[in-house]
């Protein structure tokens, strides 16, 4: 899917909160990027804190709703691989929002997968602080300058980062997962009902 | 100072040094108190270690993670009517309203409208499991502070609530009853091939008019009961006071947010269900405190089944189910739904990359968000306060972990 920028920037701006995902990518210098009903903003990694800060102050984004990270990788240990390859990265995303009209921006930006940093968002939103932690933990993302980089849910000594794609799951390596019969026949087979 | 002074001196010293002994304030070792992860009023398995100087606690630090289930990690591996499922367990106490921000980010992915009369059973449903989780809240905040007579009032009537969910479901806390494109027929209603002509059990809409009286009435006996109480007022009113800005900068929602009086409700602003036909409030506190979490949840029920009794009266006929392929592809695309659950905002960031299951799920859950909160809200209070404190946040740990 977006195997590379320039392709998403074309697909951008479906759907209607065009307009939104427009005034918020003008106000923090970022571009459009493609989503379904979602105004989705991309910005470079340094300009992370700062973008959060704008629109935070100036386009009333003051609800601190989520944070999290995607992990893009062309050989996945665990789902079915991309129908095209990427660039191999972590996608950081955070969701803010306001309280009156219900306008949420999804705001985005690319790390590299060796060695993730970026600074941290405590002190735009006191509510990444646990959102960054499980990023962290999961992804193996530094937040330079959070205030307590420990684990949130792992046990402290956990190795591996389990929501990286390259993290199987290892209850699937050992039994293929029994829910796959699941899947119904084509009444043409024969099955279904 | 001759020679008789310095004679003197050394009693007298002693003396001093006795009184400043008593006067200096002994240098004590922080005194840590863990509560939980087994202690009830955390609701499931939260740990919360406190640094407690006298009555007051300070630092206070949940440990959470008891209940990880790993949803996110395993979301990857099923398809998309698998993942029902499991997000059905993320809140436990609404199950069924966890399920609903998921299918419909998969059908507006898929451009699939679920037909009127199945977003109505949607709504219906989703303000019953409202009621049903308000009433836990109703059933155990009392009990922390001491009561346990309302227990019994909210958990009887909560009981009509999940006997209609299970009458249309098969599930009181599971129900995994939406598809993709509309609900499933309803259980003990013949085969699936014949899916467009089954639907609600008889009855149903009649029990559910006199099942939404009975909770009114009960909300009132509750409000009589539990409102005029000197104790509860003592112990709510003032105590835990969430000022709006840190609660929008903590992500707290849902009732929480609405206590510290702000009229935010997804109900009104999204259209991820037909609230804009129906008539209700959106009940809001005035100073943010543990009585005003308690008050607008109750309130909540009343407008709940408001919104119940005029869908029961206004659903339309048709089919519960849009057209769909059998086997669910979803196209690939990204999208952000999020709906107002009984414990706050509950959405779903669901990348998909056109195949059968999605290629990350990003579950944001609203007890996650609302407990962030905890480190700062218990900051330098009474050790009693912080069961009051916790109580009034409403939160499940299922929701919390994933």
């Amino acid at each position: 899917m977006t195997s590379s920028p320039s392709e998403v920037e074309e697909a951008a701006g479906s759907g209607p909160d065009r307009s939104l995902a427009d005034r918020a990518a003008e106000a923090v210098g970022g571009v459009v990027l493609a989503a379904v009903e979602t105004a989705k903003v991309g910005i470079s990694a340094d300009r992370w804190v700062a973008s959060l800060r704008i629109a935070r102050d100036e386009l009333g984004l003051g609800f601190f709703s989520w944070l999290s990270a995607i992990h893009w990788a062309n050989d996945p240990q665990v789902g079915d691989p991309l129908s095209a390859p990427v660039i191999e990265r972590f996608e950081l995303l955070c969701a803010v929002s306001d309280l009156t009209g219900g306008d949420l921006v999804v705001f985005s930006t690319d790390l590299a997968v060796v060695d993730p940093q970026v600074e941290s968002l405590v002190g735009v939103f006191a509510g990444a602080d646990w959102h960054e932690r499980e990023c962290r933990e999961m992804f193996g993302i530094t937040f330079l300058g959070h205030p307590l980089p420990e684990n949130l849910y792992l046990p402290n000594g956990f190795v591996g980062n389990p929501l990286l794609k390259s993290f199987a799951l290892l209850s699937r390596e050992v039994k293929p997962w029994p829910g796959e019969v699941d899947v119904e026949d084509m009444p043409s087979d024969g099955g279904g009902g | 100072m001759g020679e008789v002074a310095e004679m003197t001196m050394a009693p007298e010293m002693v003396r001093q040094l006795a009184g400043a002994s008593v006067s200096v304030e002994l240098e004590t070792p922080d005194m840590t108190l863990n509560i939980g992860p087994q202690h009830p009023s955390t609701h499931g398995v939260l740990r919360l270690v406190a640094k407690v100087d006298g009555e007051r606690a300070f630092d206070v630090q949940p440990v959470i993670g008891y209940m990880h289930r790993g949803y996110e990690k395993l979301s990857e591996v099923r398809t998309y009517p698998q993942i029902t499922a499991l997000i059905n367990r993320i809140d436990w106490v609404s199950g069924y309203a966890n399920e609903i921000p998921f299918i419909v980010a998969a059908e507006r992915l898929m451009g699939v409208e679920p037909p009127e009369r199945a977003q109505f059973i949607r709504l219906i449903l989703t303000e019953m499991a409202r009621i049903s989780s308000h009433l836990v809240f109703q059933a155990s905040y009392p009990l922390e502070l001491g009561a346990a007579t309302p227990l019994f009032f909210a958990l009887r009537d909560r009981e009509r609530v999940l006997d209609l969910i299970e009458a249309v479901t098969g599930g009181r806390f599971h129900p995994n009853f939406n598809r993709i494109g509309g609900v499933k027929p309803a259980v003990g209603a013949g085969p699936t091939t014949r899916k467009t002509i089954q639907d609600l059990p008889s009855g149903f809409l009649s029990e559910t008019r006199s099942a939404m009286d009975r909770v009114l009435s009960t909300v009132d006996e509750l409000e009589d009961l539990v409102a005029g109480n000197e104790i509860v007022m003592a112990r709510t009113k003032g105590i835990g006071i969430l000022p709006p800005e840190v609660a929008m900068a903590y992500g707290v929602s849902g009732p929480n947010l609405r206590a510290s009086g702000v009229p935010f409700d997804l109900r009104r602003v999204s259209d991820y269900l037909p609230y804009d036909r129906f008539d209700f409030e959106i009940p809001t506190g005035e100073s943010g405190d543990c009585w005003d979490r308690w008050w607008v949840r109750l309130e909540e029920i009343r407008q709940s089944a408001a919104i119940v009794r005029q869908a029961v009266d206004s659903i339309p006929s048709g089919p519960l189910q849009a057209k769909v392929p059998r086997i669910i592809k979803v196209p690939a695309g990204e999208i952000y739904v999020r709906a107002e659950n009984p414990k706050g905002e509950m959405g779903y960031y669901v990348v998909s990359d056109g195949g059968l299951g999605p290629y990350r799920l990003k579950i944001r859950s609203a007890s996650f968000s609302n407990i962030s909160i905890l480190p700062w809200i218990l900051e330098g209070t009474l050790v009693p306060d912080i069961i009051a404190i916790m109580g009034s946040l409403d939160f499940v740990l299922g929701d919390v972990d994933r």
